[in-house]
């Protein structure tokens, strides 16, 4: 008797309190909008509300909003934290949103919330959360072969596409970041005959810090007389390694780029030692992360070569095996002439 | 002597309070009309109450955790951690336990274990903290410092700072459960713990000793009180809760990690002080913390509806709400203070 009582209640509770929660599939389709344009409010959440990255974006919101006179706002937690960006999220719930798109702190403590989110018909776009199940579409700025190939470009570039390379990761255990290099050195092999990658050592690791990429630049340059460049991947190898270049009287004779930021690499810019440095403009995401959600609220369908508007995000497509997964190629190099116009 | 003594200070303490409890509804009154007219579609709306029930359950009941140890006159800045661990310990063994696919009749009895993992945790998290503040005299601020890291520093060491998800779906259904399909089973718990909780401090032998104990330690012991034992089981009763705090977030989040919610821990000393709860131990009420935690909830809920005005701006804001309410407190204490002296003069 008992026993039949608690199966009887847990299985009550499964099927008539059930939150969808999980595996669900939606029909992005079945979210076109029967609103008026004028009557659409569409949030976007960054993962908290003052880093610099996430004011960035804002003033991509902003200029959306400008753009396309859609009520778009960006609304972000206090502080970098998955419970309260879930709590963020439940309020614009609550007010009735038409939309959401969120850089999530942590995808998986998120499935909950935006589960709720897409049971109620709001549209779910995900920027950097890939792994995200309840959303529309995740939208990533670049593929990690492509972006690799453009560090390569760079590197080409200003070696005059010749001469011995190394490449440089944070940590060899980063994935993304030795996708990058493998994918740079392939697309050396097969664009620059005249570049070689150093044999005795092809990838070197600065544990993620500044120093360390200083240190080993100094070592590289002077073990290996013939090295022109080096073709890193953290942020931090370009200002690490620049400085080495530098003091050992190496400018215009050898080359560095990487991802990075515009602030730190700024005087070796102005100075010639560096020529670019590439990053994705998280602006432009947020661009694209509207359009996204303006384009399903439209009941435009998403496909292979959908443009997203912003800056690099014009020909979007799948990652493979995926129909969530939108790849862009969504980065600038920075260089002296622009290095100014970031504000980070 | 100690027929004279004993009604004299709560008959005080009665009146003071009260009068705190005065001003924090009308605080709560006016934030409410306040935001009711500067958005009248939105704040009160049932949607978001609904979705403020949702919010404020885990972080309020750690704030009462945090409050029952500030009234022996100590702190325990452990509940952010406490939480996490025992939430992680219960996501181990669910994730481990649970056969896949397992029908919803089958999984039940492993919840329930889950739930007295996390209890069990809490407990011993919480009375190691007592032990140490009790037995090893280490002020409470540094002690629960240290579990605090402790605990949080074996979360990330177990998980290697992952996040432990795919819980047996049952979990969050349960867990994110709302009654009449208004009141979510967090506030339920809430409401529960907060009137146990209430009750356990008014009507209480041990409520009563700590209150005794927080006010004056020293004569708490002449008095022939076992403080130790009074601390110990203090922050065990916090640790338990911070545990039932870990398992809603859990809920919540369909996944346990070793930082989620780390900003909670000073916004619920925050949310203890602004309640009334005296930081130097022996005064306050669970009363005035329900009142500061949905004081602090509609503040946070509301500014979520001004789409130009950044979260930013919600640490200035919350944090000038307990300045002017400590000022407040301050100069009435002093005015009551006055009029009492001149009384007794005249």
């Amino acid at each position: 008797m008992k026993r039949s009582f608690v199966s009887v209640l847990a299985v009550a509770l499964v099927f008539v309190l059930a939150v969808p929660l999980f595996g669900q599939s939606y029909d992005p389709m079945k979210f076109k909008s029967s609103k008026p344009q004028a009557a659409w409010k569409i949030a976007l959440v960054p993962k908290d509300a003052t880093n610099a990255w996430f004011v960035r974006m804002e003033s991509g919101v902003k200029r959306y909003a400008k753009d396309t006179g859609i009520n778009v706002f960006q609304k972000g937690p206090p502080k970098t934290d998955a419970a309260m960006q879930a709590q963020v999220i439940e309020d614009l719930i609550a007010q009735g949103v038409d939309a959401i798109c969120v850089v999530p702190v942590d995808p998986s403590a998120l499935e909950p919330v935006l589960g709720k989110a897409l049971s109620k018909g709001i549209v779910v776009i995900d920027h950097e959360g890939a792994s995200q199940q309840n959303c529309l579409y995740d939208i990533e700025a670049f593929s990690n072969e492509g972006l690799g190939q453009a560090l390569m470009q760079v590197l080409a570039k200003s070696m005059g596409e010749k001469g011995t390379y190394t490449t440089m990761v944070g940590n060899v255990t980063n994935a993304s970041h030795n996708e990058w290099a493998d994918a740079g050195v392939a697309y050396q092999k097969a664009k620059y005959p005249n570049m070689t990658l150093l044999a005795a050592e092809p990838r070197v690791e600065i544990m993620d810090n500044l120093d360390t990429a200083y240190q080993r630049a100094k070592e590289l340059f002077k073990k290996y007389p013939d090295l022109k460049g080096i073709f890193g991947t953290s942020s931090l190898s370009t200002p690490g390694t620049a400085r080495a270049i530098e003091e050992l009287g190496l400018k215009g004779k050898a080359f560095v780029t990487s991802v990075g930021l515009p602030n730190e690499n700024k005087p070796y810019l102005k100075s010639g030692t560096v020529q670019a440095v590439m990053l994705w403009d998280s602006a432009e995401a947020g661009y694209a992360m509207l359009a996204t959600a303006v384009a399903v609220l439209k009941g435009e369908k998403i496909a292979n070569g959908i443009n997203l508007k912003g800056k690099g995000w014009e020909s979007m497509t799948f990652a493979p095996e995926s129909t969530k997964v939108l790849l862009g190629k969504s980065w600038i190099s920075i260089t002296k002439d622009n290095v100014d116009s970031f504000g980070f | 002597m100690q027929s004279t003594v004993k009604p004299a200070i709560p008959a005080k303490a009665l009146a003071g309070r009260d009068q705190n409890l005065l001003r924090l509804l009308v605080m709560l009154v006016f934030v409410f009309g306040l935001m009711t007219v500067l958005r009248p579609n939105e704040f009160a709306t049932l949607a978001d109450f609904n979705s403020m029930m949702r919010q404020f359950p885990e972080y309020g009941i750690m704030a009462i955790g945090i409050s029952l140890t500030m009234i022996t006159g100590g702190i325990d800045l452990g509940v952010v951690g406490t939480a996490n661990l025992s939430a992680i310990f219960a996501a181990k063994f669910l994730i481990g336990a649970v056969p896949q696919g397992a029908p919803p009749e089958q999984v039940l009895p492993y919840l329930a274990a889950a739930v007295a993992i996390a209890l069990a945790t809490g407990l011993l998290c919480g009375a190691f903290a007592g032990l140490l503040i009790s037995r090893f005299r280490i002020p409470a601020i540094l002690a629960t410092l240290g579990t605090q890291q402790l605990y949080t520093g074996i979360a990330i060491g177990i998980t290697n700072g992952r996040p432990q998800s795919r819980l047996p779906l049952l979990y969050s259904t349960i867990g994110n459960t709302e009654f009449f399909g208004f009141f979510p089973l967090s506030f339920v718990i809430y409401c529960a713990i907060a009137v146990g909780i209430g009750l356990m401090l008014s009507r209480s032998r041990f409520g009563t000793c700590m209150y005794m104990l927080g006010t004056n330690a020293k004569a708490a012991r002449f008095a022939g009180l076992n403080n130790a034992s009074i601390i110990i089981r203090t922050y065990m009763v916090s640790g338990i809760l911070s545990s039932v705090a870990g398992l809603i977030m859990m809920a919540r989040a369909n996944s346990a990690k070793a930082d989620y919610g780390a900003p909670y821990t000073l916004q619920c000393v925050l949310i203890a002080v602004l309640g009334g709860i005296d930081p130097n131990g022996g005064f306050g009420k669970i009363t005035g913390v329900t009142l500061a935690i949905l004081i602090l909830q509609f503040l946070s809920s509301g500014l979520n509806m001004f789409n130009n005005i950044s979260n930013f701006y919600r640490d200035v804001i919350w944090g000038g709400v307990l300045i002017l309410v400590l000022v407040f407190n301050r100069l009435f204490s002093i005015r009551a203070e006055r009029r009492a002296v001149r009384r007794s003069m005249a």
